[in-house]
């Protein structure tokens, strides 16, 4: 099992005042899954989706990665994990600016402490020709499109072959035509073995994935297989 | 990944050529006038002692202590105790010392021929020439006969025996002196080398005479002002200092009568002047690179707001404090350095500028340059910390919400 979540709760506080975003999630998820969460705004998507990439931890409840259970890892083993396990697509595709595609691709290199800037070069290379990138490779951020700049963020996420690929709203900064692109490419991954949880609102995109868990106030509402 | 770093953080310092110069200035200006500040005081000091130790750091003088006058004005006392026998007995009594001369001089009209001058009149001894490195170029020196037999000798300063003997070759000549109501006629059997003005004033247009001569054909007294010394080595002439006061303590049985200074006194205590003038600019000058320093945690402290979201990206990616930390640190370290070098250079050029309008060697020493920099490292370090690690606490998922 890759991912066991159980009873996860999440309470932001802001001064004195209390915010409940999770209150209890428990669900498991295996290798090779294509899993969407769906839900309002404001149900606790992205404050799940933390979790389960480590960015963040759970007030209470238990989260296994991998049997790891990383609910009391420290900062610096989480930023480990992320670095190793993890490869993340954000909503606003979050590249660095003043980098090259091809230098965004490495950054995780850099940390995984892959050593040698020709063999850093020569994986992100594969990981963007892959993502059909491979000629824009010494272009800067904004001199590429939007779904341009999604692919460039999926290279980058599978760069150090993780064994999670995490997407918040991946699709909701593009149109339709270039968002379905983006979500072939996740089911392209998918069928090669890559497990993949997609936050999503729209449930046209939701229902391309394999399996849907739904939240609502902080809560599953539903669970299931969808294909 | 270390060298991956620091490729960061100078993309990041070339990204903003502008700013990072500006923020620089302050190092850049600190180090600049500390390396300055320090040269000049070296060179003036190495120029005011080069001077004085032309008179050799050997040298001893022995003179009347100096005792408090009327309104608290210093004024010398007069005291009547140096005579030409103690100055044998000193030499005698303190194996340190080599040789002494007594300090006597007098001033009156020289008259040879048609000409005549006004100066200065300086009794001597055989061992005045070897005590002031100052030897006859023409004809001999007194000899220790014609100062025991108060001979009417006399050597002319180089300038002296211009004035008195134009083209033309005084050696045996006759040169009428008069003093007060004397007169004496001397030979001419010597004229000293050229030595321009040094700290001793000028020598050119003196006429030297026995020492005898003074004392008893113009003074009618015993007695000298003072002695000068030569100590057998500059290593000793702290040793012979101290065997002239212990002497002199117990033959007068009065310290007040009796006041020592060595060359190497005066040197050391112009040293100490000078260096604690040169440390105490460069202090006031270090103040601006404190100030520097403060320029260079602001910018930092705005580039890690600015960065927050960047700083977000690379923690979800992996990038663990350390990594964060020693990105910026090493953007600050940079910075200083950078101005560190830049500062170097400019107060070199700054040195250079100023020794050739005072007409001193340039000295830059390698512990200026070194402790300037080294002080700019600090400073980048210390100013750097505090923006590096408050960037390295970020909380990644705040840190990515940045707008
Ligand atoms: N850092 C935070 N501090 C306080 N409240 C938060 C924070 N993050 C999210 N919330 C609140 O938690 C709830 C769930 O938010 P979120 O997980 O972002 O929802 P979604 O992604 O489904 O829109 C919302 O009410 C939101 O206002
Ligand atoms: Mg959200």
């Amino acid at each position: 099992m890759l991912i066991k979540a159980d009873h996860l709760r999440k309470v932001y506080k802001m001064g004195t005042i209390k915010v409940e975003a999770l209150k209890e999630a428990s669900f498991q998820i295996s290798e090779g899954e294509f899993v969407a969460i769906i839900g309002p705004s404001g149900s606790g998507k992205s404050t799940l989706m933390h979790i389960l990439g480590c960015l963040d931890q759970p007030t209470t409840g238990k989260y296994l990665l991998d049997e790891h259970d990383v609910s009391r890892a420290s900062d610096d083993q989480l930023a480990e994990i992320r670095n190793k396990k993890i490869g993340f697509v954000f909503q606003q595709f979050n590249l660095l600016p003043k980098a090259t595609i091809l230098q965004n691709v490495c950054v995780p290199l850099i940390y995984s402490g892959i050593r040698g800037r020709r063999r850093q070069q020569k994986l992100a290379e594969r990981a963007l020709q892959m993502v059909g990138l491979g000629d824009r490779m010494n272009h800067r951020p904004n001199e590429i499109s939007g779904g341009q700049k999604q692919r460039v963020a999926i290279a980058r996420a599978l760069i150090n072959n993780p064994s999670l690929i995490l997407a918040d709203e991946p699709t909701g900064n593009l149109d339709s035509k270039t968002g379905k692109e983006i979500i072939n490419i996740f089911q392209q991954l998918n069928n090669e073995g890559h497990t993949i949880i997609m936050v999503t609102h729209d449930q046209e995109i939701a229902n391309q994935a394999r399996r849907v868990i739904q939240l609502r106030d902080g809560l599953i509402q539903r669970d299931e297989v969808i294909s | 990944m270390i060298f991956e770093i620091l490729r960061m953080a100078l993309d990041s310092l070339t990204a903003n050529k502008l700013r990072s110069f500006l923020s620089m200035l302050g190092i850049i200006i600190g180090v600049g006038a500390v390396i300055a500040i320090v040269s000049v005081g070296s060179g003036a000091q190495s120029q005011v002692t080069s001077q004085i130790s032309q008179l050799g750091s050997n040298i001893i003088n022995i003179g009347p202590g100096i005792s408090r006058g009327r309104n608290g004005r210093i004024s010398f006392s007069a005291t009547d105790v140096f005579t030409m026998e103690l100055a044998n007995q000193l030499l005698n009594n303190c194996p340190s010392l080599s040789r002494i001369t007594p300090n006597v001089q007098s001033s009156g009209l020289l008259i040879a021929g048609s000409a005549n001058y006004q100066t200065s009149v300086v009794g001597v001894t055989p061992s005045y020439q070897e005590i002031y490195d100052y030897y006859p170029a023409l004809g001999q020196f007194i000899t220790e006969e014609q100062q025991e037999n108060a001979t009417n000798v006399m050597i002319l300063g180089a300038g002296l025996a211009e004035e008195l003997f134009p083209s033309q070759n005084p050696l045996g000549e006759k040169v009428k002196l008069f003093i007060r109501d004397r007169k004496l006629l001397f030979v001419v059997i010597g004229v000293m080398e050229e030595k321009g003005t040094g700290a001793m004033g000028n020598l050119e247009n003196q006429a030297l005479i026995p020492a005898s001569v003074i004392l008893k054909k113009i003074n009618n007294r015993k007695y000298v002002n003072g002695y000068t010394a030569q100590a057998v080595s500059t290593g000793v002439a702290k040793t012979a200092v101290g065997e002239v006061e212990y002497f002199l303590t117990r033959y007068l049985t009065d310290t007040d009568k009796f006041r020592i200074t060595s060359q190497e006194q005066i040197l050391d205590t112009i040293n100490q002047v000078t260096g604690t003038l040169s440390l105490m600019l460069g202090g006031i000058a270090g103040i601006s690179l404190l100030v520097g320093g403060i320029g260079i945690m602001n910018i930092m402290l705005v580039s890690v707001t600015e960065r927050t979201r960047e700083i977000g990206i690379r923690k979800a990616l992996g990038a663990k404090r350390k990594h964060i930390l020693s990105q910026f640190l090493i953007e600050s370290l940079a910075m200083s350095s950078f101005g560190g070098l830049l500062g170097i250079g400019l107060g070199w050029l700054g040195a250079m500028g100023v020794s050739k309008i005072g007409g001193w060697p340039l000295v830059v020493t390698h512990t200026s340059v070194l402790v300037a920099f080294s002080f700019s490292l600090l400073v980048g370090l210390f100013f750097g910390i505090y923006p590096a690690r408050k960037a390295s606490k970020l909380d990644p998922v705040i840190a990515l919400s940045y707008e």
